[in-house]
Order: structure tokens, then C-alpha cells, then sequence
């Protein structure tokens, strides 16, 4: 099994052992008794000591918390190692949301920070500006449009 | 006899159950009401009965009056109360349930009106002797009039909309060269956003501290203060940690703020209850900023401190009743601080998160409350502002507040949305914080220090793995006490196409 946390990635194994489990990540050893106390809870123990876990899965994303912190790994399954294409000069949705404006036009000149469109999310407006010099390639989108994380937005060269 | 036949609650999310709670203690009847995207919310069961009001757009919905109206009528009932946000500050709203023969929990509207206006506002509070920043609030806003005021008040100095509120079209200028440019983008936002490019000029105070004063006011002008807050702790202008006493205040300078809240409210022809908001500057002296004509999200740590129901004072005198406490009545006892949960993302620039909760599990134990609207499985939409809960805790003093808080964020537990949780354990454990060291740019000041570490110890990736290994793993299942775990994760998103 391998989890993802960003740029970080995990190797995992984990074994039956005599008295619980063996997990083995990056090359270090655990040795756990896990006892399952409700719906995403565990108690997990180590030793004498004995902590909770908080889990709960939704498609490949595994949200945790763990010493009273929330975190998001991302589960890879053999053979389908996450191959995102991250085009470099695309700008995507930071968040889920609708077009309040669009301030560029196809084939117009932009400098950098320069207010490209506005996203309103949650009562909020946010601009989304330029990351650097360019030429915008494409705008994938017009006001009004809804939009997910991770859609491009506008293209810039 | 209750106080009223039956209130309609003109919100959503943690506020609106919080009005219901005091409602149902006091035997009156409550009416929720919900757009589409709230049909399963915890108001909605947690009410008497509740009443379909729109679409999930907001316009539509929670801001519609005729909407609301329409759903008061149709339940019968004879009080309306607003919340915060949404048009709790709406002059025309509160007119409007007026004159539908329904009672508006809250001032009336012409009060909601010049409060609302920071022209008129400043104007009224320095006439009542109540110190305002020094600036320009005139009505001639011509380019060169303002320009000269500017050269008057000096640099750095604070541009900000007549109307409106929120942050839109703030800005500080700190040099001359610079001014009529702000001034057009300031105007043109405040046009966009309010309707309106009046403007009005303030000195800026640098390092100020953000502290406010309770007040409940009767309809015979009886008007009573209860304690400060300080909720200094903001970002995007947006307060996130509160707390009462504030730790920058000593006995005679506690009572100065708390009178000027008071002759402010009494110079506002002040009803209900409503809070006055002041600037602390580091020299000690405090300026009056504006006047919020309704509830504010912070006001459970007075009611910890006081052991008061502020929403039952306000529902009191909306009914016509005097005020049944004099200020001698008042007593505040320890100290309490509130944290705003929020839905939203510290590694994203605090852009708000929405999705749903997956997993839930809330704070309780020894001067602990939890306001929340949330469950698990309720999906915070983009629609609406992401506060998902306050937790507040009380303690004799100031350190023992701040350890159960830390306790409670500590056994807080929200999954599926990113919050701000770990964000405010950060701001809770700081020396700076322990130390009562606050100020409005609080997190700015010390941010690269409370951006807490995305990725989990290994130990937790270890557990995680060893608990996903389980997945499907039976064997046991006959001599568990509990149904297993995996039978219920995940169930969220079945069907669902992502």
C-alpha cells in the first residue's frame, strides 16, 4: 500500500503479528494492537501506551486525526499511481465555487499579480491573479459558471 | 404566560439552534426555516416545525423578506428573530416585520439605519462626547476636499465605505502619492458592493487592539452594559478568537470603555440588545468604531462569564417587558474565550473549504459549551458563511480557560472538510497569547509560526495503515461489543458521482 500526503509518499506493509500488527513505513517498524471502538474510531495501542484514531475514507482521500490534528492522505492502489498532468501555466479553481467576473480576454498581455477573475465562494470574493508575465493561452470559463477545485480556469504562456 | 405565541428564526446553522434552545426553555413554540440546500440541517429537526423558504442562493432564500414573511404568516407566528448576518442589520426587514403586525427581535428599523451609516454614526457619537478617530466623515466628497482632510489627519491614514462593512473597499494609504488612487478603487468597491462610494477618512491606528462592549437596552431607555469582549484576534477583518475580560483593560479604564458603550447606545436611541465596537491603541486610548444592531457570534462568553441568556434578555424586551436587571445586577465571575471553527484551509490562504463531514466528534467536560449547527454527515455549501462551531470554555482566571481550550481543541474532531483547528491551537498555545500580547494583526505578526505541518507523524500513517488493513476483516466481528467501523465509512459518498 503506498499513502500520498502531498509531495510525500509512504510505503507501507503491514503484517499479521503475534500480538497485533506490524506495520512497516519508510523502512521503520510499529508494532500495534489496533481495537476498533465505533463508526472511524480505533484505539491504538503501542505498548503500554494507547492513543485514538479518527478515520473516515471518501474514494481514494483518507481524512485522520491523530494527536487531536486533522490531515488528508491520498490512498494509490497498485498500478494506478496518481498521474495528474500539472500544466504549469494553468491556473485552476483554488475551491469550489461560481464565476463573479472575468477581467482577460484570449490573447491579451498580463503582468504579474494582475486580477485575471473573481470566484465567490461562501460570501467571500477572491481574485485569482496572474502568477507571472504572459500571454493568457485560453479562458476556459465565463461568469457564472460553477466551478470544482483542481478545473483550469485560465491558461497562460 | 410565554412571552411569545410562536418565533420564527430567520437563520440557519449554529445561530439558529442556539435561539431555539432559549425558545424551548422558555416554552415558546419555534418555526425554522431552511432552503433547499439546509432541508436535513440540525435547526430544522431541532425546531418545533419548520417552513421551506427557497432555493439555496441566499438572495432567494434566507435574504428573500417576502419569503420570510410569508413562512411568519403562514405558521402564525408573532415574533421574528433574525440571528446575525443575513439581514439581521436590515432596517427595512426589521420595518417590514412591523408592519406585518409581527414583533422584530431587535432594534427598529431607523436605528438598524443610522447605525449603519459611518457618516452619520461618527457624527452622532462625537456630538454625545464619546471618542471617535480622528478623521473626515463630511458630506462633501469631492476629490480635492478629501485630499486636503487627508493632509489634515496625516499618514498612514484608513479610507472606508460610509456603508458597508465586512472589509470590502478598506484600505490604508501611507503615503500622499498613493491616495487618489485608493480613493477610486475604494469607491468603485464601495459602489459595487454597497451602492453607495461615500467615504470616510480615519487616522490609522497602528497595533490596535479590537475590544467591544455588550450593552441590552429596554424600550423605556433603561440601558445596561454587560462587560467588554476583546476579539482581537482576526484575519480578513474577521474576528476568530474572543474573550471576556480583556487582558489589556485594568479597573477605572474597564469602566470608562463600558459607560462610553453605554452613552453610545443612549445616543443611538439604542432598544435590545446590541454591541459597541471600539479601537484600543497601544497609548491606552479607545476610539469608537462602529455599532453592531443585533447579536454578535461572540456573545456566549458573556453569557459564561455573566451566567446570563442574552437571547432570553432580548426576547424580554422585545415583548415589552422592562429590563429586569439593573447594572448592579451584573456581576461577571472568571474568565472565557471563544474559538471559531471555520471550514477553511490554512495551507490555502484561509480560502474557505466546503464538502462534507465525514466524521464529527465535539468537546465536552468542565467549562466547555459548543455552539454548533453541525453533524455528521451534513455538507457545508458554498452558499453560505463556513462557520461550523464555536467552542467556548470558562475558567476562574485567564490560564485556566486557556487550558481547557486547549483541551477542547485538542478532542475536537471534524474529517472530510479542512478546518482552521489546527490553526487555532496554534494561536491558543502561543507565549504570545498566554502573555494577553493581542493585537487586530495578531496572525500576520506571527503566521509563519502558526502554519501548522500538513503531513502526519509516521506513527499516525502507521496506525492508518494498519487500521485500513482491517477493512473487511470479519473474524472478529462475533465478539465485538460494536458494529465494525467499516460498515459505516465511507457509506457518504455511495451513488454519488464525483
Amino acid at each position: 500500500m503506498r499513502l500520498r500526503c502531498g509531495e510525500q509518499s509512504f510505503d507501507v506493509e503491514v503484517r499479521d503479528a503475534e500480538d497485533g500488527l506490524e506495520v512497516r513505513v519508510n523502512g521503520r517498524d510499529f508494532r500495534f494492537a489496533l481495537d476498533p471502538v465505533g463508526p472511524g474510531v480505533f484505539v491504538v495501542r503501542e505498548g503500554a501506551c494507547a492513543r485514538t484514531l479518527h478515520l473516515a475514507r471518501d474514494g481514494a482521500a483518507v481524512h485522520l486525526s491523530w494527536g487531536g490534528v486533522a490531515y488528508t492522505l491520498a490512498e494509490e492502489r497498485e498500478g494506478a499511481r496518481a498521474a495528474r498532468r500539472h500544466d504549469p501555466g494553468a491556473l485552476e479553481a483554488p475551491m469550489p465555487g461560481r464565476v463573479a467576473a472575468v477581467r482577460v480576454t484570449a490573447g491579451q498581455r498580463v503582468a504579474k499579480g494582475e486580477e485575471l477573475l473573481l470566484v465567490e465562494a461562501m460570501k467571500m470574493e477572491n481574485a485569482l491573479r496572474a502568477p507571472r508575465d504572459g500571454v493568457v493561452r485560453a479562458v476556459h470559463v465565463s461568469a457564472g459558471d460553477a466551478v470544482a477545485p483542481g478545473r483550469p480556469l485560465v491558461e497562460i504562456e | 404566560m410565554p412571552l411569545f405565541r410562536k418565533v420564527l428564526v430567520a437563520n440557519r446553522g449554529e445561530i439558529a439552534v442556539r435561539v431555539i434552545r432559549t425558545c424551548r426553555v422558555l416554552g415558546i413554540p419555534t418555526v425554522a426555516v431552511f432552503s433547499e440546500a439546509d432541508r436535513t440541517s440540525r435547526h430544522v429537526r431541532e425546531a418545533d416545525e419548520a417552513v421551506s423558504i427557497g432555493p439555496a442562493e441566499a438572495r432567494e432564500s434566507y435574504l428573500s423578506i417576502d419569503n420570510l414573511l410569508a413562512a411568519a404568516r403562514g405558521a402564525g407566528a408573532d415574533a421574528v428573530h433574525p440571528g446575525y448576518g443575513f439581514l439581521s442589520q436590515s432596517g427595512d426587514f426589521a420595518d417590514a416585520v412591523r408592519d406585518a403586525g409581527l414583533v422584530f427581535v431587535g432594534p427598529p428599523g431607523d436605528v438598524h439605519r443610522r447605525m449603519g451609516d459611518k457618516k452619520a454614526s461618527r457624527r452622532l457619537m462625537a456630538a454625545a462626547g464619546v471618542p471617535v478617530v480622528p478623521g473626515y466623515d463630511g458630506d462633501d466628497q469631492k476629490d480635492a476636499r478629501l485630499l486636503a482632510e487627508a493632509r489634515r489627519i496625516g499618514w498612514p491614514l484608513m479610507l472606508k465605505p460610509s456603508r458597508g462593512g465586512g472589509g470590502k473597499g478598506m484600505r490604508v494609504v501611507r503615503r500622499e502619492e498613493g491616495f487618489l488612487d485608493a480613493l477610486a478603487a475604494s469607491r468603485r468597491e464601495a459602489r459595487g458592493a454597497f451602492g453607495d462610494d461615500a467615504m470616510v477618512l480615519e487616522r490609522f491606528v497602528e497595533r490596535p487592539r479590537h475590544l467591544e462592549v455588550q450593552v441590552m437596552a429596554d424600550r423605556e431607555g433603561r440601558i445596561v452594559h454587560l462587560g467588554e469582549r476583546e476579539c482581537s484576534v482576526q484575519r480578513r477583518h474577521q474576528k476568530i478568537v474572543e474573550e471576556t475580560p480583556s487582558p489589556a483593560l485594568d479597573g477605572a479604564r474597564r469602566e470608562a470603555l463600558c459607560a462610553a458603550g453605554v452613552a453610545a447606545a443612549r445616543a443611538a436611541g439604542y432598544v435590545n440588545a446590541g454591541t459597541v465596537e471600539f479601537l484600543l491603541s497601544p497609548d491606552g486610548t479607545f476610539f469608537f468604531l462602529e455599532m453592531n444592531t443585533r447579536l454578535q457570534v461572540e456573545h456566549p462568553v458573556t453569557e459564561a462569564v455573566t451566567g446570563l441568556d442574552l437571547v432570553r434578555l432580548q426576547l424580554e424586551v422585545a415583548a415589552g417587558r422592562p429590563l429586569s436587571l439593573a447594572q448592579e445586577d451584573v456581576a461577571a465571575r472568571g474568565h472565557a474565550l471563544e474559538c471559531r471553527l471555520y471550514a477553511e484551509d490554512p495551507h490555502n490562504d484561509d480560502l474557505p473549504s466546503p464538502g462534507r463531514i465525514l466524521h464529527l466528534s465535539e468537546p465536552e467536560g468542565p467549562g466547555i459549551r459548543v455552539d454548533s449547527g453541525l453533524d455528521a454527515g451534513s455538507e457545508v455549501s458554498i452558499h453560505y458563511d463556513p462557520l461550523l462551531s464555536k467552542i467556548v470554555t470558562w475558567g476562574q482566571g485567564r490560564p485556566e480557560a486557556i487550558e481547557r481550550m486547549r483541551d477542547a481543541l485538542r478532542r475536537t474532531v471534524v474529517l472530510g472538510v479542512v478546518t482552521n483547528l489546527a490553526r487555532l491551537r496554534t494561536i491558543v498555545e502561543h507565549p504570545a497569547f498566554a502573555a494577553g500580547e493581542l493585537h487586530t494583526g495578531f496572525i500576520e505578526e506571527h503566521l509563519s509560526e502558526l502554519t501548522p505541518s500538513p503531513c502526519p507523524p509516521l506513527e499516525a500513517i502507521a496506525a492508518v495503515a494498519a487500521a485500513l488493513s482491517r477493512r473487511g476483516d470479519t473474524r472478529t466481528g462475533a465478539r465485538r461489543a460494536v458494529p465494525d467501523p467499516w460498515a459505516s465509512l465511507g457509506a457518504w459518498r455511495v451513488g454519488e458521482e464525483r
